[in-house]
């Protein structure tokens, strides 16, 4: 009798422990099935590598999601027109006119190209650093992801897809700056940053209207908005965060978010025409 | 064995022994000493501090008057090593750039200080940063060089191409490409490609394999990117040999000769006749036009000299590097400066003047956006340079050309119409000057120093003429002799 009523409790008693440390080791996340797992190859690991500033990130840890949308308030500034005067090349590729990235107003009155990630709340854990590589494209003289988010050590492809030269200029100031050129079309490198970083930026002196900033995190916990201004912080364990939101030209706000397990909260940034 | 014989191996031996010993590279150190960086700071603070700053931040006192602006050297960005992008130079690298300086910047060579002490000086530099502790240098190698009877300048000049040098460096290499106006450094601030027809003003040295090393690692900082993952060392080698190639052969003199023609003056700025005048090349110091700091770098480096004269007037035709052409407010311009009767050439100098009751000087200004120049006897350069009317027309001509401005200017020896005017004398030697303003960098003037352009007696030939005529008497006699020899043969 006295062994049959242990099981219940030891049963309980396992679980309680696997609340409690839920997330604490790799492997114990992994245990189930992970579609972050870097072994086996997915469509969602596909759609991360082609298109990431809209995929919403995860790190599998948990289930609890933050998402929301940076709403700008005023009206947008006029976008500016690039001239693509250094290198006909450039003009060429665009029928229509171009504009800078550096404040893009969506139709629906949110914000592109901001980058929302975890600041705070998972000290303590670590994460899996994914090896599928992150593609950075110079594409018709534009960086195409503009903004987007990286881990710590995880690879960078850098690819030149125009015929013209660009050099790949990206200045960290915690991990290792490289200035690499890229004449012809089909170049690529890799790169990894060492450390984390808000944000890092890259350049082309040749084409002085492109930048790309990369924001480098050692846990996978970042989304960027989209035409849609939304981002999702997907697959967190159940915690009190403080969630920032930095763009290139109105800045960071930060804000403190408490989601329980399994729960999703809603958290928007607001930015203001200046 | 005889003397003969003795001298015979001995002088073979003796010269292989000298020209081995010259192929040493002298900056090889032989004994580095121990590192005492007390010593190193204090080399530091005595020759460096003052453009370097006190802590090595770039923040001395000299640096506001200087671009580009000294290194911050706490940042641990270094332009000229034998590392790859990214990573710190070695020690051999810091102690060259120590030694040679970086020429046509404001860094000077530091070569007279005792060598032991530059070491320590390296020692102390790599102690500013803790890049040197965190990112081990990744030397890379360029390889064996493939020697002069390899070099092939078609392939370097086509891998010129593929490589996208032209984008900021311009198709013939004048530093005037498309995107040179726009390129910044790391920091933000406006710089400029390399001319590379100016070999005297490449940073790094100006040989081949020192321009295959900027190619392959990059200059850290600056626009210049790495090549060491977009082309072979061997490409590399053959690029670095065909830019080489494209240096232009200066002519430093201050006394450049002007022959007297007996018939009329070069129409045109090809005119063959331009070659029988010497030409100077002089180089050019920048000022700041405006108070305050120097916010651009010089654009405009060297100008080249040429003049002829005859009996009544004498022409000058002045050549000289310009990234941009500015016809438009502020415009690229020119004054061409007589030194005024009886004024010795150091009583004033152009980097000073004008200052409050500044001495009047006879200046010959061209503006590209003015049909004429103008001469005026004046004060400061603002009246004649925005004056349209202001003194007499002056006869000009000027074209612009692949980065570069060559003007023509005529300017009679006796100027009747404008008292006080220079008088230029046969025979005798022109104090002249020249200040240059580049409409695309406004901020500053280039100035240069007074040179003495020697005005050949008119009785004399010019040499030129004097070594063709006999050249043409040596044909003849040889023609002669041999049309004699072959007649005689036949008789």
């Amino acid at each position: 009798m006295m062994f049959q009523s242990r099981i219940p409790l030891l049963g309980v008693v396992s679980l309680l422990i696997a609340i409690g440390c839920g997330g604490g080791k790799p492997s114990d996340a992994s245990a189930t099935t992970d579609p972050r797992d870097s072994s086996e190859p997915s469509t969602i690991q596909l759609a991360q590598a082609v298109d990431q500033a809209a995929q919403p990130s995860g790190g599998g840890a948990g289930s609890s999601t933050i998402h929301g949308q940076a709403l700008f308030q005023g009206s947008a500034p006029e976008p500016t027109r690039i001239k693509m005067d250094a290198d006909p090349q450039c003009a060429l590729q665009h029928k229509e006119a171009v504009h800078q990235q550096n404040v893009v107003v969506n139709p629906n009155g949110t914000l592109q190209h901001v980058f929302v990630y975890i600041k705070a709340g998972l000290e303590g854990r670590t994460f899996p650093t994914s090896t599928q590589p992150v593609s950075l494209d110079q594409h018709s003289c534009l960086y195409t992801p503009h903004v987007f988010g990286i881990q710590t050590n995880q690879p960078l492809e850098i690819i030149n897809s125009d015929s013209t030269l660009h050099n790949v200029n990206c200045k960290p100031t915690k991990s290792k700056p490289f200035n690499l050129a890229q004449p012809m079309k089909g170049m690529k490198t890799r790169k990894t940053f060492t450390a984390p970083e808000i944000m890092v930026k890259c350049a082309c002196n040749v084409h002085p209207w492109m930048a790309a900033y990369i924001g480098v995190l050692e846990h996978p916990y970042f989304s960027v908005t989209g035409e849609d201004g939304r981002f999702t912080l997907a697959g967190l364990p159940a915690g009190q965060y403080t969630v920032e939101a930095w763009h290139e030209t109105y800045g960071v706000q930060t804000q403190t978010v408490s989601v329980g397990e399994g729960a999703t909260q809603q958290c928007d940034f607001t930015y203001k025409a200046q | 064995m005889t003397v003969v014989a003795h001298i015979r191996f001995a002088t073979p031996a003796l010269l292989v022994g000298i020209v081995s010993a010259g192929a040493f590279p002298c900056s090889v150190a032989a004994d580095k000493p121990t590192p005492d960086l007390s010593v190193g700071e204090a080399v530091y603070q005595q020759s460096c501090a003052r453009c370097h700053g006190i802590t090595g931040q770039g923040d001395g006192r000299d640096a506001k008057r200087l671009y580009p602006k000294p290194r911050d050297l706490t940042e641990g960005v270094y332009k000229f090593r034998s590392t790859a992008s990214g990573t710190p130079p070695t020690d051999e690298d810091l102690f060259r750039t120590v030694t040679k300086g970086l020429p046509g910047s404001g860094m000077p060579d530091w070569s007279h200080v005792d060598e032991a002490l530059r070491w320590q000086l390296v020692y102390y530099l790599k102690s500013l940063s803790s890049v040197f502790a965190d990112v081990p240098p990744e030397p890379l190698s360029l390889g064996p060089s493939p020697g002069q009877a390899r070099v092939d300048l078609d392939r370097g000049k086509q891998i010129y191409e593929t490589l996208g040098c032209a984008a900021c460096h311009g198709t013939h290499g004048a530093g005037d490409g498309l995107s040179a106006a726009t390129l910044v450094d790391n920091w933000g601030r406006s710089t400029r490609s390399a001319n590379l027809t100016q070999g005297w003003n490449y940073r790094g040295g100006s040989d081949p394999e020192l321009i295959a090393m900027r190619v392959l690692t990059g200059i850290d900082g600056s626009p210049m990117p790495s090549y060491a993952e977009a082309a072979s060392v061997e490409d590399i080698w053959q690029l670095a040999y065909y830019v080489h190639s494209l240096q232009q052969e200066p002519r430093w003199t201050m006394t450049p000769r002007v022959p007297y023609l007996t018939g009329s003056l070069p129409e045109t700025i090809d005119d063959p006749r331009w070659s029988l005048a010497e030409r100077a090349e002089i180089r050019m110091r920048n000022t700041i036009q405006r108070e305050g700091e120097a916010n651009g770098p010089s654009s405009v480096t060297t100008i080249s000299v040429q003049a002829v004269y005859h009996d009544e007037a004498i022409r000058f035709r002045l050549s000289w590097y310009d990234p941009s052409e500015d016809r438009d407010e502020p415009v690229d311009a020119l004054a061409l400066v007589l030194a005024p009767e009886g004024l010795t050439s150091d009583a004033t100098s152009l980097q000073v003047w004008p200052l409050r009751d500044a001495l009047a000087l006879d200046l010959c200004v061209w503006s590209a956006n003015r049909p004429e120049a103008r001469e005026a006897l004046v004060t400061s350069y603002e009246p004649i340079l925005q004056g349209a009317g202001l003194g007499i027309p002056v006869v000009s001509h000027a074209v612009y050309d692949t980065g570069q401005w060559t003007l023509l200017m005529t300017r009679p020896l006796r100027q009747e119409q404008l008292p006080g005017a220079t008088q230029i004398v046969p025979g005798r030697a022109l104090a002249l000057a020249v200040v240059i303003w580049d409409g695309g960098n406004p901020g500053q003037r280039a100035v240069s120093m007074w040179i003495d352009a020697m005005l050949q007696p008119p009785t004399e030939p010019s040499r030129a003429t004097g070594w063709s005529l006999k050249l043409v008497w040596l044909l003849a006699a040889v023609v002669l002799f041999v049309s004699l020899g072959v007649v005689l043969r036949r008789l």
